[in-house]
């Protein structure tokens, strides 16, 4: 898990992430492939080209708006959503099941390109019975909190 | 302040506005839409008469045929497939 993400093990990442993602496509910044989980390679290759197509028809679609250019695109159809977001150097986009949660799916993207671009890696949780011995106390996962437990700072005090 | 009571028409109405309600959302969620987002994470709805909304649903169709396996060589046709055809 420490090793940095390729672009070619990029569209695997997200459908890893994602229960909800059916495939996905990493296209470069001149619409080349770069990566895919789809087993089938022309399959691949076709929803790469899509993919470049749907942010070129978004572009049009939006040029004329007093606004930056899109980051994200989210595209809901009968069968199914389709999820994009880029970069300047790359495009991933992913078909999703129809009732997968939006801001999950594009934030999802972005923390995989983030990845991929150097940023910090996922930390995907595991659950307790699944993962490594140790931690597993309340005590201990309490430790993690972001805020002080109630009442631990008098109990301190008072053992002093 | 007290609750108001109610009684078993009362409930039965409440359960129907419910379901109502919910297929009333999952009609409107079903509906075919295309949101784009900026940097920040601002929506923003291409509305069904704008110029490219119909090509961008078109497109959005065919990754969907193809990633389910529903690819029958029509190119940009609407209306097809089921949601777990894969």
């Amino acid at each position: 898990m420490g090793a940095t993400l390729t672009p070619e093990r990029t569209a695997a990442r997200l459908c890893e992430l994602s229960s909800d993602a059916r495939t996905a496509v990493l296209i470069d910044a001149a619409g080349a492939l770069a990566g895919s989980c789809d087993p089938d390679p022309e399959r691949a290759r076709m929803l790469g080209d899509l993919a470049r197509e749907l942010f070129e028809t978004v572009d049009r679609a939006t040029r004329d708006w007093e606004a930056e250019p899109a980051e994200q695109v989210e595209v809901q159809v009968q069968g199914g959503a389709v999820f994009a977001s880029r970069t300047p150097r790359w495009t991933l986009a992913v078909v999703a099941r129809r009732g997968a949660l939006s801001s999950l799916m594009l934030y999802d993207l972005r923390a995989v390109l983030g990845e991929l671009e150097g940023g910090p890696p996922i930390r995907v949780a595991t659950a307790a019975e699944e993962g490594a011995p140790g931690r597993a106390s309340e005590e201990d996962a309490a430790g993690d909190l972001p805020v002080p437990e109630l009442g631990r700072d008098r109990d301190d005090e008072g053992s002093r | 302040m007290k609750d108001r009571r109610k009684g078993p028409i009362g409930r039965a109405a409440g359960i129907a506005e419910g379901v109502a309600a919910a297929v009333r959302r999952m009609q409107r969620e079903r509906e075919p839409r295309v949101l784009v987002y900026d940097q920040t994470g601002y929506a923003r709805l291409i509305q069904p008469e704008a110029r490219g909304h119909e090509r961008i649903l078109e497109v959005g169709e065919r990754m969907v045929q193809v990633a389910t396996g529903a690819d029958d060589g029509r190119g940009g046709s609407r209306g097809g497939g089921s949601e777990e055809a894969a």
